[in-house]
């Protein structure tokens, strides 16, 4: 009998944290993302990392290819465009780190030389505020030469800008 | 008699000589380079082989099916750099790659070394491209000057260009957090 009032307060604390942490989640929660018609791709910055210039380029390049073969967009957009206008979304990518492997220890070995990619892409509006950042990573283990790295990298950018800013999306 | 000796040497010296005038004949379209286009110019296939070339205030790029150029003014930025790949590559280095007892692992130490030329240039709209071009080892270099003194512009001076991009020990580990 003398256990009741203890169980009862027990059950008011779990009751209480549950709500707590539902309402904590509800904060978290990122606001929903604006579907937009276009995007614009900006230059791969790197001045952390010493980045060779053609993994530059081909992280660029790769990520505009990726972006028009997925689809969703009506417009994609370069660096520079200066036909860019209307309802676009901005995609800042920046190296934060980078493993050049070798393809010759990758085909011998099995195991040792992955290259390695993480960048940072970080999606703007028109007037620079931040609507979403993700990192992402792009990697080489077995076949291919090292700027596949690349292309792994293009094809999750690609899938993430796809699902979160494409009016086509599904969710 | 003299009339016949004269022109006897005459002859002899053109002979002589002609190499050289057919050396000097070659070296003019020295600008012209046998490449592989990777990635990123203009309208080509990736991986397409063919000659890159400097001509009238253009960089254009000609295969066996196509021709595209670009203006060299419109060059932002040129980089060299140089990397290697496999001397059995395509289908049948791929191929190799099932040999038995290791044969494959074998032919991929097999690899020749390849200059790598990068550019950026923008479109009519301002827009950026850039393009990787592969071509054989100490043509990269020559091929940047030519381009930097035709009006492209580069980032890294031409005397510093191969120390900077490759990466160096230190700066192409990856970076933790």
């Amino acid at each position: 009998m003398k256990r009741k009032p203890k169980i009862t307060v027990a059950t008011f604390l779990l009751f209480g944290m549950f709500l707590g942490v539902t309402e904590f989640h509800a904060q978290a929660a990122p606001p929903p993302v604006k579907k937009v018609s276009a995007i614009q791709v900006l230059m791969i910055q790197s001045e952390e990392v010493k980045l060779p210039a053609e993994f530059q380029i081909s992280l660029y390049e790769n990520l505009i290819k990726q972006l028009q073969k997925q689809g969703g967009f009506e417009h994609i957009y370069r660096d520079g465009d200066k036909t860019a206008t209307g309802d676009v979304v901005i995609l800042r990518s920046t190296v934060r780190g980078f493993k050049k492997g070798s393809e010759m220890a990758r085909q011998v070995t099995t195991v040792a030389g992955k290259t390695s990619i993480d960048v940072h892409c970080q999606f703007t509006d028109k007037d620079g505020a931040t609507v979403l950042e993700n990192d992402v990573n792009g990697k080489v283990r077995f076949l291919g030469g090292n700027l596949r790295a690349t292309l792994d990298f293009a094809k999750k950018a690609a899938k993430i800008t796809r699902e979160n800013f494409s009016m086509k999306s599904g969710s | 008699m003299r009339v016949v000796s004269r022109k006897v040497t005459i002859g002899f010296l053109c002979l002589v000589f002609s190499p050289l005038a057919v050396s000097s004949y070659a070296q003019q379209p020295a600008d012209a380079v046998k490449v592989v286009q990777v990635m990123g110019f203009a309208d080509v296939k990736a991986n397409a082989k063919g000659n890159l070339k400097l001509e009238n205030g253009n960089l254009q790029f000609s295969d066996s099916k196509a021709k595209s150029e670009v203006s060299i003014t419109s060059v932002d930025d040129v980089i060299t750099g140089n990397d290697s790949q496999r001397v059995f590559r395509g289908t049948f280095g791929t191929m190799t790659l099932l040999a038995p007892y290791g044969g494959g692992r074998f032919l991929s130490l097999f690899r020749s070394k390849l200059d790598t030329l990068s550019i950026q240039y923008r479109d009519a709209g301002g827009g950026l491209h850039g393009a990787i071009f592969t071509m054989p080892v100490g043509k990269a270099d020559p091929f940047k000057k030519l381009l930097v003194a035709q009006g492209a512009r580069t980032s890294v001076p031409i005397q510093d260009d191969s120390n900077n991009t490759a990466p160096k020990a230190g700066a192409a580990k990856e970076q933790k957090p």
